[in-house]
């Protein structure tokens, strides 16, 4: 027998939890209306598991972090997928949004009060609310071999900052959604529904009345579940949102146009032991924003993953992993990609295409991370490229200019958006200015989906001061 | 997990592994292919039957070599055909962060 329906009503409804969701839900709860988010995860306390660790993996990422999106090559990509989306398990680097960007789209897409000036208004509310801050103190080793290996070539680099705290005992917390703005959002008032997958957005004309969702219960059986709501917020991040989008029937312009930073890694041995508990926070930035050099997740596991990605014998640096760390490249790319809902399958199919600059670029990438490694004093380099030789000075690296090709690359990617964008060019659009859906009354759109392009830098601080932003604007017009 | 994909995890997993250590790799790369997107999942199922077809019928033969299907995978890592490349690259990245992350653990 099935079980019965259960209804709910909100003013507004958010489906998804992330650093569009939370923002979106702690604005509107502050502001007296009654919200509640649908996150299709598991709500898992910040601290219970070990950050980038295999519990963590299981618990938090989607699909548990094997997803791909199809193409020559394929890309492996990386979206949280729990109360607080990707902000659970991403290293928490901020940037805000570099003002020439916030100025090209403006232009470009021809988006309505779009400017940096603007947009720095919502990043310093939000930089004020979270915490945004510099390491104290002297950076660990696997930071500092960025910023000596690119002083050393003359090159610029930067320790951005992170959205931290630091405890008074020296601990530093990440200061994610599921701790912060999502428990302040329920404090306001919201109601944050966990392990609940909205399947469609329920339509009367030109408005959304509702959300069909499966909730799943602590025995692992699930209900079916009807949400009525007067306004509904998707924020489910550029896969989910124009799939959700997709199989309600919403359609112009959703889900085409994706965009990532595609990413190539250097596993890089030194001659000391080296640090591997968190993400560098230094970034190489003398060929930025069209390409960014940095430090990736260097757990045990991690070295191992990126040492085989060259297919060269690993065996005596995987012994010594303690004097290991994976270091990445990644670019703007010129290329594109789609989120398709399939009929029948829960998960989209993602795609993305990049083009012969793209490829030219990535090589380019891969060589100036083995430039900057090497001067960092690093005494192997084993590229994310099959065949790829392992470099040990630098006129070994110019065997990786023509080493990584479409067949041979092992790219990755932890940013996708730009699967709904916003601005007034009805043709290129999927959202209005604000977000709002074209030819509805009430849908809107709030979260990295939104944003023209990949902005080649850390996403998160652009997609919560756009987000800031429209919901303002919502509210103003309410 | 499809027979030959375990045939192929067991040969990718090091042999310095003891019997704990396998089954908790083997569990954790069943539960990553059972979650992944059903069209990825399906891609390599159907790999998996297509590259496990002679193996299957060595192994009903009774002649299945050990030896011989790692050498075979091993051909694989470097194929020039992409699906395939991928298709080892994503079974042995399984493999070894497990192995790597249980052994970081100590567990």
């Amino acid at each position: 027998m099935k079980p019965p329906v259960e209804t709910l009503d909100t003013d507004v409804l958010v489906v998804g939890s992330g650093a569009g969701g939370a923002v979106t839900a702690a604005a509107l709860a502050r502001a007296g209306r009654t919200v509640m988010v649908l996150e299709e995860g598991p709500w898992v306390d910040p601290d219970a598991l070990e950050p980038f660790s295999l519990e963590e993996m299981v618990a938090k990422y989607r699909h548990g972090g094997s997803c791909a999106a199809l193409g020559r090559p394929a890309i492996a990509y990386a979206e949280g997928r729990c109360v607080g989306g990707s902000t659970e398990i991403n290293s928490g680097l901020y940037h805000r949004l570099p003002p020439e960007l916030a100025e090209e789209w403006e232009r470009d897409y021809r988006i309505d009060e779009f400017g940096s000036e603007a947009l720095d208004r919502y990043a310093d509310r939000i930089e004020e609310e979270l915490g945004v801050s510099r390491l104290p103190g002297a950076p660990p080793a696997s930071s500092a071999v960025l910023e000596r290996g690119a002083t050393k070539l003359g090159w610029r680099s930067v320790e951005f900052s992170r959205v931290f705290r630091y405890e008074p005992n020296g601990r530093a917390v990440k200061q994610t959604m599921a701790r912060t703005l999502l428990p302040r959002a329920i404090e306001a008032g919201a109601r944050v529904v966990a392990d609940c997958r909205v399947s469609r957005l329920v339509r009367r004309g030109s408005r959304i009345v509702g959300a069909s969702c499966d909730q799943t219960l602590p025995d692992g059986s699930s209900r079916p579940l009807v949400v009525r709501a007067d306004h509904v917020f998707v924020c489910a991040g550029a896969t989910q949102t124009p799939a959700l989008l997709q199989r309600s029937g919403i359609r112009w312009n959703i889900g085409r146009g994706l965009k990532m930073h595609p990413t190539v890694k250097v596993a890089a041995r030194f001659e000391s032991p080296i640090d591997h508990g968190g993400i560098p926070m230094h970034r190489v930035t003398e060929f930025a924003p069209s390409l960014t050099i940095g430090g990736s997740a260097s757990r045990r596991g991690h070295v191992a993953l990126a040492l085989a990605d060259s297919d060269a014998d690993y065996a005596d640096a995987l012994a010594h992993w303690e004097h290991v760390a994976v270091y990445y490249a990644a670019i703007r790319s010129e290329g594109s990609g789609r989120v398709i809902a399939l009929p029948g399958f829960r998960s989209p199919l993602v795609t993305y295409q990049l083009t012969e600059g793209d490829m030219s670029r990535l090589a380019r990438a891969l060589v100036h991370l083995g430039e900057v490694l090497l001067a960092a004093g690093a005494t192997e380099l084993y590229p994310s490229v099959t065949g790829g030789i392992v470099a040990r000075g630098p006129d070994d690296l110019v065997h990786w200019w023509n080493a990584l090709t479409r067949n041979r690359a092992n790219l990755m990617t932890v940013h996708l958006t730009s699967t709904v964008r916003i601005g007034e060019n009805w043709a290129r659009t999927g959202a209005d200015s604000f977000g709002r859906i074209w030819g509805f009354d009430n849908l809107r759109v709030n979260d990295a989906s939104l944003l023209p392009a990949a902005p080649g830098v850390n996403p998160q601080g652009p997609i919560m001061a756009v987000v800031a932003r429209n919901t303002d604007q919502f509210l103003a017009d309410a | 997990m499809l027979w030959f994909e375990r045939r192929v995890v067991g040969t990718l997993m090091s042999p310095a592994l003891d019997a704990d250590e396998r089954s908790a790799v083997e569990s954790y790369v069943s539960s990553t292919l059972q979650s992944m997107p059903e069209h990825l999942r399906a891609g390599v199922a159907a790999e998996s039957i297509l590259l496990g077809g002679r193996s299957w019928v060595e192994h009903r033969a009774g002649r299945l070599d050990e030896g011989r299907l790692r050498a075979r995978v091993e051909r694989w890592k470097t194929s020039k055909l992409d699906p395939v490349r991928q298709y080892v690259r994503l079974l042995h990245s399984l493999v070894l962060f497990a192995e790597n992350e249980l052994a970081a653990d100590g567990t």
